[in-house]
């Protein structure tokens, strides 16, 4: 397994619901007129407390400063799991899942923030700048660690940096956020950039108009309905999330599905603002995903974090389940204390 | 697909078709131009070749690349890569085959929708279509599809199918599952199968190249670099490949895949394809976007004597088909070198041949040769020897021809050398006759047996100044008037006679020794040489007119003579001195009609005044000889230098031998001699005449020592070794300056010493063979010890004998004079016998055991040593032109 260190250094920030006007020109260039800025890096979601928005530092001057805008303070870079030359055919599992155990469970049991971003082509883990020395010594155990510089992947070297930290001990996620899952159903999906002009106004509207009346009057009757619409522009690469409803309204054939053109449903995480400070959030979700197979995505905006999991899944039997697996932590916890 | 770049594809099997897609497949047919009339539909390409379109497909729409199936049949079958990932096969124009009905309408469709970027069809099993997507999460970027494959439907995937898609398809048709999947996680940018394995798979992922194993999927060999666009093998060298990221295009050597062996340089815009000539090895092709030149790499290895490491010379050039900005191009399968070129916009097309580097290259032996294509012309002179070739042949082959009849080497009868050159240029006659006088002059003063010249020994240098010095000295001038001959008319014409003017008319050749001007004997070798008007005329200016008629007559009556001479000489008996006469009036006037300048100048001379004879002394075509001894019988002392003078001048402008005469082997010689040499480049003839009698400041001119150089340069080039070594002997003999001083001394490796040169200082070397052992006879053995330090020289390493000189004829000292005179018989030492060793590993050997060995081995002949000494040697493998 590969992990490639990305050479993007990312912002993360968060427009407020009406702060995002004064953004639109900005947004709008960062995402359709990839070609005028030299950004290579873009994510925009939307929740329905905010817009959180992933962009790297060319990207992040496109955008206004603003009392309606606050920013992370720290640098953030791109960690990309690879499977690299091994084993092409077994058929593994999707996304998070796959690197729960070997990257999420040891960043979050080394007390390292993440945040994550999933994609329709793959799953970017984000750790501070500040923390890299120590993500690397932690997964290199684990991983060929590659250095993506100046777009040529070179080998990665191991920083070292021993002194002081001893292995921790492995600590139990005692805190769990709550849980919620909304009624709707979401797809995540891809275009191909040459269609990406014909669907443009439709992306603007569905971007940028979300609080419009019409939309409010169709969605607002059932309460359980949640806002929630991510694009992101990486390295060429457009990835939608969606829900249903929204995905029927571009035409036929412009989105990517997959064969079996599944639904996700939505977990989302936290009741109040999960701040970026706190360890192990992720882990406390997909570590027993993982470990019942579960496909999953994982989408972290300023404020909570959201997991995608597959509609056929029952969410009722998932909740359960990472209540089942936190309780057996803790009480493995207390039986060695 | 609309807006999206078009591009070209060979049909592989008809060299006439093509299809270009861009919003959708086109089919065109190109031939020839019909005559005058243009069909209606087609469109021209060039000026011989227009293309019909034969057949439009627009069915597949979201056309992101497309194949063209290698097999015969179904002959038009091409697979599209859709943006959304599907592929589709579809057909152009019509095809009742019934395996294409089958194949036409197969849709491949991935788990995961997303851009198909490549599609490349198995080169060996042609049911194997690979296709490389780009990236998905939980998806594989490169799959590969059995064409042939039937769809067997899975249970669980067939429930899922009802929803898959808008478009609702005959199921048969679609097929799902592909036979490897490959890349998992990343994205395929281009792929190619390699032509060294059928099974392996060459593919441009995000960030690195791979090459899958079908034979073993989990398995594949990869490297990172940002150069994974545009894969392509090269058809001639199925190890290289190129690669493009951006501007820059990369090739890589697929034995050393570890980075690129060579890197391109760098365009402004990016690349839009790279594409391998299919008919020229070595040729890539690449265009950038936005631009109306495609440019041309032309990778050749050239091999070099030892193994080194050396990048492939690359020839950088761009041409332009045609006026508009390139959409995309495609060589032709078959024919050379060709492409067609379709614009950007408005699918423009235009048949293009791009034009081969002419290569060519001028042997030492005048012949040219030049390659163009697969084409080899080669230009010879016109050997047609003896027949009067129109053309006259170059100076390099006349010198060549010269050097190997020894032109230049008879130093006893050096007017001979002219005949050794050919003898048919009267300049390089009348040169060496020149030199021969002058030679033969010179040394009759230093024998000083001639005492009737009592010239004292300063002027002797004056013979080699030429004439034009030996005049300005002349004093004592005697004028006197002499009869006709034979008759005791008094002439009214004044002579002119000194020793200076005597020695002139010496070196003009026409009087031979003493001081009377006897012209007879040059008078019957002239006759003998046949040449009667020359004769005449010489005959008349020594006022015996009667003489001259007499040699007309005879010229006349000898066989094949010209009649006319009789008629020349009835004219000449008429001969009046009456000024008014209607003799002189005719003469003076008719004689310009005379063909033979020598007829003509005796009627000038005849019919013009005492002290103006012009007509005599300009006529160019007389030869310069003539011309000088006749002024110096009948100019005065006033009008002789002022018309030597001229002539000099004249002679050195043109660059003209006959001027040598005049001007003597000096320094004005050098200059007429380069004026010479500008207009000829006939360094042989300047070298030799250079060095025949010319004293050492002339040596010293740096133009002579730069002709000599060339000329032992062109020997050298025509491989006439030993030519060179006898005009190096000669040069040596002539100009002792230029002997060189021993290079190569064999130094003894105990001592140090140089064991030749001991070998003659040593005064008591009778008892250096004997106290080592070399028994038989004084006269066979050989000084096989130092004579320093009488340790033993080198074994050879063939016959393990020591290597040394052969003592029997080695001159003891005191005797070195003798060794000058090296003729093979008193050579210290056989060719054969000579130390020789390989420079680079040391060892060696006598020299003809070298020789032979080497000529059925290329290593070295010392057990374990894996030199290949000969191969070293650059020019061991070359034998003389001259084996003489």
């Amino acid at each position: 397994m590969e992990l490639h260190i990305l050479e993007h250094s990312l912002k993360v920030a968060s427009i407020e619901k009406e702060g995002i006007q004064i953004c639109t020109h900005g947004l709008m260039k960062l995402a359709f007129l990839a070609s005028k800025t030299r950004c290579k890096f873009f994510s925009l979601t939307e929740t329905p407390e905010d817009y959180t928005i992933i962009v790297d530092e060319e990207g992040f001057k496109e955008l206004p400063q603003s009392d309606l805008i606050s920013v992370a303070d720290a640098t953030w870079l791109a960690l990309n799991v690879v499977s690299g030359g091994g084993n092409a055919s077994s058929s593994q599992p999707i996304g998070v899942t796959k690197i729960a155990k070997s990257v999420i469970a040891p960043l979050a049991d080394h007390n390292i923030s993440v945040f994550m971003l999933s994609t329709y082509q793959t799953d970017f883990i984000l750790v501070r700048e500040r923390d890299l020395p120590m993500v690397m010594h932690t997964l290199s155990s684990e991983f060929t660690l590659l250095r993506v510089v100046n777009g040529e992947t070179v080998a990665a070297h191991d920083l070292g940096v021993t002194n002081g930290f001893v292995k921790p001990k492995l600590v139990p996620r005692p805190i769990i956020h709550p849980l919620s899952s909304p009624s709707n159903m979401f797809c995540v999906t891809s275009l191909d950039p040459d269609t990406l002009p014909s669907v443009a106004t439709l992306l603007m509207d569905v971007m940028f108009y979300s609080g419009g009346s019409k939309e409010l009057g169709t969605s607002s009757e059932d309460s359980s309905h949640i806002r929630f619409f991510s694009f992101s522009l990486i390295e060429g690469y457009i990835s939608l999330v969606m829900d249903e409803q929204t995905a029927q309204r571009f035409p036929n054939n412009v989105l990517f599905t997959s064969a079996s053109g599944e639904l996700w449903k939505m977990v989302r995480i936290g009741g109040q603002p999960l701040g970026f400070d706190e360890c192990g959030i992720v882990a406390q979700i997909s570590e027993p995903l993982a470990t019942a197979d579960i496909p999953a995505y994982y989408i972290s905006t300023f404020k909570f974090d959201h997991a995608l999991v597959r509609e056929r899944t029952n969410i009722n039997v998932i909740i359960p389940k990472i209540q089942q697996f936190l309780d057996e932590c803790v009480s493995c916890f207390q039986t060695r204390s | 697909m609309s807006g999206s770049k078009p591009d070209i594809l060979w049909s592989p099997h008809h060299p006439d078709r093509y299809v270009i897609c861009d919003s959708e497949l086109g089919l065109y047919r190109i031939g020839p131009v019909g005559g005058t009339e243009t069909k209606p539909g087609t469109l021209p390409l060039s000026e011989e070749t227009a293309a019909t379109l034969l057949a439009i497909n627009s069915d597949t729409p979201y056309m992101k690349c497309v194949a063209w199936y290698p097999k015969h049949e179904p002959e038009c079958l091409l697979a599209v890569g859709q943006a959304n990932g599907r592929v589709v096969l579809t057909s152009l124009g019509q095809s009742h085959n019934s395996t294409c009905k089958e194949l036409v309408g197969k849709e491949f469709v991935p788990k995961h929708a997303r851009q198909c970027n490549t599609l490349a069809w198995n080169p060996v099993d042609n049911n194997l279509l690979a296709a490389g997507l780009d990236k998905h999460r939980a998806d594989f970027s490169v799959l590969i599809w059995d064409i042939s494959s039937k769809f067997a439907p899975e249970t669980s995937v067939a429930a899922e199918k009802i929803r898959i898609s808008t478009v609702d398809l005959d199921s048969s048709m679609v097929v799902t599952k592909p036979l490897y999947e490959l890349g998992q996680n990343d994205a395929c940018l281009s792929l190619c199968w390699l032509f060294r394995d059928p099974k392996l798979l060459l593919a441009g992922m995000h960030r690195n190249l791979a090459i899958f194993d079908l034979r073993n999927t989990s398995q594949k060999m990869f490297v990172n670099t940002k150069a994974i666009q545009g894969v392509t093998v090269d058809p001639h060298f199925h190890d290289r490949v190129a690669s493009f990221f951006e501007g820059q295009v990369a090739i890589w050597d697929l034995r050393k895949f570890e980075k690129p062996v060579l890197t391109l340089t760098e365009q402004s815009k990016p690349l839009t394809k790279v594409a391998w000539c299919p008919t020229r090895t070595g040729l890539l092709a690449t265009l950038t976007r936005d631009s109306n030149v495609i440019r041309l790499y032309d990778m050749q290895h050239t091999p070099t004597p030892i193994g080194d490491e050396t990048e492939p010379t690359i020839i950088e050039r761009s041409v332009q088909p045609c006026e508009s900005q390139i959409g995309s191009f495609a060589w032709h399968p078959s024919s050379q070198n060709r492409m067609v070129v379709v614009s950007a916009t408005n699918r423009v097309m235009t048949d293009f041949t791009v034009f081969e580097r002419i290569s060519l290259a001028w042997s030492s032996t005048t012949s040219l040769m030049w390659a163009c294509g697969r084409h080899l012309y080669d230009c010879a002179e016109d050997s047609a020897e003896g027949a009067e070739s129109t053309v006259e042949k170059d100076i390099a082959t006349k010198m060549r021809e010269r050097a190997q009849s020894r032109y230049g080497h008879d130093t006893l009868q050096v007017w001979r050398n002219h005949l050794l050159a050919g003898g048919n240029d009267p300049q390089l006659k009348s040169l060496w006759y020149d030199l021969s006088y002058i030679l033969y002059v010179s040394h009759m003063k230093q024998c000083a047996e001639d005492m009737e010249l009592k010239l004292q020994g300063n002027k002797q240098s004056l013979v080699y100044s030429g004439i034009k010095n030996i005049i300005r000295t002349s004093s004592g001038t005697t004028e006197s008037r002499r009869c006709w001959i034979g008759s005791d008319r008094q002439t009214d014409v004044p002579r002119f006679s000194s020793e200076e003017r005597c020695l002139a008319l010496r070196l003009c050749g026409w009087i031979s020794r003493g001081p009377d001007i006897d012209v007879e004997t040059f008078l019957r070798s002239l006759e003998q040489e046949r040449e009667w008007e020359r004769a005449a005329a010489i005959a008349l200016f020594n006022l015996d007119i009667r003489r001259a008629i007499q040699i007309l007559n005879k010229g006349a009556t000898m066989e094949k003579g010209d009649l006319n001479l009789n008629v020349v000489a009835m004219a000449l008996s008429g001969y009046t001195d009456e000024k008014s006469s209607l003799w002189r009036e005719m003469c003076s006037s008719l004689r310009l009609q005379l063909k033979n300048p020598y007829l003509c100048i005796m009627f000038a001379f005849l019919t013009s005044e005492p002290g103006a004879y012009d007509g005599v002394l300009y006529e160019s075509s007389v030869a310069v000889r003539d011309r000088v001894a006749f002024a110096c019988m009948f100019l005065s002392d006033a009008q002789l230098p002022h018309y030597i003078d001229k002539l000099t001048n004249e002679m050195k402008e043109a660059g003209n031998l006959e001027g040598i005469l005049l001007t003597g082997l000096t320094k004005d010689g050098v200059d007429l001699m380069e004026s010479f040499v500008d207009r000829t480049g006939d360094v042989q003839t300047a070298s030799f005449c250079t060095l025949k009698g010319s004293p050492g400041e002339v040596l010293k001119d740096p133009r002579v020592q730069c002709w000599i150089e060339n000329y032992r340069n062109l020997l050298d080039a025509w491989r006439f070794w030993h030519k060179r070594a006898e005009f190096d002997i000669l040069r040596g003999k002539l100009d002792p300056s230029s002997k060189p001083l021993a290079q190569v001394f064999v130094s003894c490796n105990f001592c140090g010493k140089s064991i030749s040169y001991s070998c003659s200082a040593m005064p008591h070397q009778g008892r250096g063979f004997s106290q080592y052992g070399v028994s038989g006879s004084p006269t066979k053995s050989k000084v096989t010890s130092c004579p320093g330090c009488r340790k033993p020289l080198p074994r050879c390493a063939l016959c393990l004998m020591n290597m040394g000189t052969p003592v029997s004829s080695c001159s003891g000292p005191g005797k070195s004079d003798e060794k000058v005179d090296l003729t093979r018989e008193n050579k210290l030492s056989q060719f054969n016998n000579w130390f020789t060793w390989c420079h680079n590993c040391r060892h060696g050997g006598h020299a003809g055991h070298m020789l032979s060995w080497f000529r059925d081995h290329t290593e070295c002949p010392v057990s374990a040593c894996t030199c290949k000494c000969m191969q070293l040697d650059t020019t061991g493998n070359l034998v003389p032109a001259d084996s003489s």
